[in-house]
């Protein structure tokens, strides 16, 4: 393989570095962080309430799920032009793509964890008469945490490639759109250092998801 | 309150499941009453439906023909004065005891709550336990929380599902002794179920043997006797039972 197309360690680090320097790696990742944030907010607020309703009432579930299956085969990178001509070229598509990518993970899981509450527990609830709401913060919501933090580590990762891919599409910003712009360039050591970069953010945001998840379920630990 | 007249009375009660496309009836022509205190064992193989029978009285299950009045009043849903302690815990993994046992409990602060959990950690013997999650406890202290749980809502009638079914022989025999206890000094009415023929007679003061689908009552015995399992009384009321089980059991082969 030529050098030209595939650098050597050395000098991929090298630059790497020298992007730090200059700034610039940050700069693109910033951009594409926001997007990720924004989006990916979005999706786990929603698929969070919707796969608990479904989950609660079969009633939406039965209404919901066909078309909801429908759509997730859909491949969101599918989704882009429909949403460049809905919402233009500039921040809200993006914002969009990654909405999309991550919401239907995070309201599966949900849904799924929801679903799969041990219905002795749900008995004791009902034989306390609990209400509706302590039924759900009490018993569902504690008993779904686990199952609804691997959608949202999955939602996490998919909106990182979701960005990326959306961005090396149309953008005229992001570490997306750096790696097509180094690509068109003929700078390889630049695309290989923003793969890096995009890995290496990846890994840190499953820690802090991870992190959370921990502090969120104490009784995990104490088994 | 009249004294004469019965807490909990069973009149007539039938129950059929679903199962395959199938009627099946769970329970036929169940009849007893029950006066206010009073401790009612019901022994019978599993799947006789006697731990159905205790959750239509708890108000978890619903039923087709009969009646089932707690006080004079249908029972047509759950309520604090009728609770069950089930074979498994079913504690709240993800809650410390003192929160698991105060599930019921409503109109009291944090504090206060706190309060009363310690109160009846302390009679079930599990005082130092408060902050811990069910995870870290034994199935027998996991059972005497469960029994607290109930215990706290002070329920005129405390249903007992196999409760000791799932301990080892002398953590059973030691939670029979608190059962006991309990049951002296709450003067709770309770109804317990188990397929354990010597623990029926033991906690007892009347005793319903249940025959299997579908579930009838076969033989009902008042055992009123000195709880000493090695009398002569002992003996007979457990030798009448076996002797039920066994003429049963030839029959239906």
């Amino acid at each position: 393989m030529p050098e030209l197309l595939l650098p050597p360690p050395g000098k991929v680090i090298a630059k790497f570095i020298e992007e730090l320097a200059k700034g610039r790696l940050q700069g693109d990742i910033g951009v594409s962080l926001r997007r990720v944030v924004s989006g990916y907010f979005l999706a786990a607020a929603f698929g969070i309430i919707m796969g608990v309703v479904m989950g609660m009432w079969q009633l939406f579930d039965k209404f919901f799920t066909l078309t909801f299956t429908a759509i997730r085969q859909i491949p969101m990178m599918a989704w882009v032009p429909l949403l460049i001509m809905w919402f233009g070229i500039g921040e809200e598509s993006k914002v969009a793509v990654i909405f999309l990518a991550a919401y239907f993970p995070i309201l599966m899981n949900t849904l799924n964890g929801i679903k799969r509450t041990d219905p002795k527990l749900l008995e004791v609830g009902r034989m306390f008469n609990i209400g509706t709401l302590r039924m759900f913060l009490n018993i569902y919501l504690p008993s779904a945490l686990p199952h609804i933090f691997v959608g949202l580590k999955l939602g996490l990762s998919i909106s990182w490639m979701a960005v990326v891919g959306a961005e090396m599409i149309a953008a005229s910003s992001g570490i997306g759109f750096r790696l097509n712009d180094a690509r068109s360039l003929m700078q390889f050591p630049i695309v290989f250092s923003g793969m890096i970069a995009i890995a290496l953010v990846g890994v840190f945001m499953d820690w802090i998801l991870t992190f959370i998840s921990r502090l969120a379920t104490p009784w995990a630990a104490s088994k | 309150m009249n004294a004469k007249k019965p807490h909990l009375i069973v009149n007539e009660l039938y129950k059929t499941f679903e199962v395959n496309n199938k009627r099946v009836t769970i329970l036929k022509d169940i009849n007893f009453a029950l006066n206010k205190g009073q401790f009612l064992s019901i022994v019978g193989h599993s799947g006789c439906g006697k731990s159905t029978l205790l959750k239509i009285i708890a108000g978890l299950e619903g039923y087709e023909k009969g009646t089932v009045k707690v006080n004079g009043k249908k029972v047509v849903k759950s309520g604090l004065d009728r609770l069950m302690v089930f074979q498994d815990h079913r504690l709240f993994p993800w809650m410390k005891i003192k929160d698991n046992i105060t599930i019921g409990l409503r109109g009291y602060s944090k504090s206060q709550k706190d309060d009363i959990a310690y109160k009846y950690l302390r009679m079930v013997n599990l005082k130092g336990f408060e902050n811990a999650y069910p995870g870290q406890l034994s199935g027998g202290m996991s059972q005497r929380a469960a029994i607290a749980r109930a215990l706290i809502n002070r329920p005129e009638i405390l249903l007992l599902d196999e409760p000791f079914g799932a301990l080892d022989a002398l953590t059973r025999i030691q939670m029979q002794e608190e059962i006991m206890n309990i049951w002296q000094t709450q003067k709770t009415t309770m109804i317990l179920v188990t397929h354990d023929i010597e623990e029926a007679i033991y906690l007892g003061e009347r005793v319903i043997v249940m025959s299997s689908r579908p579930g009838t009552i076969g033989m009902k015995l008042n055992v009123d006797i000195a709880k000493d399992r090695a009398s002569q009384e002992f003996a007979y009321y457990k030798s009448q039972i076996y002797g039920y089980f066994f003429k049963h059991e030839k029959k239906r082969r």
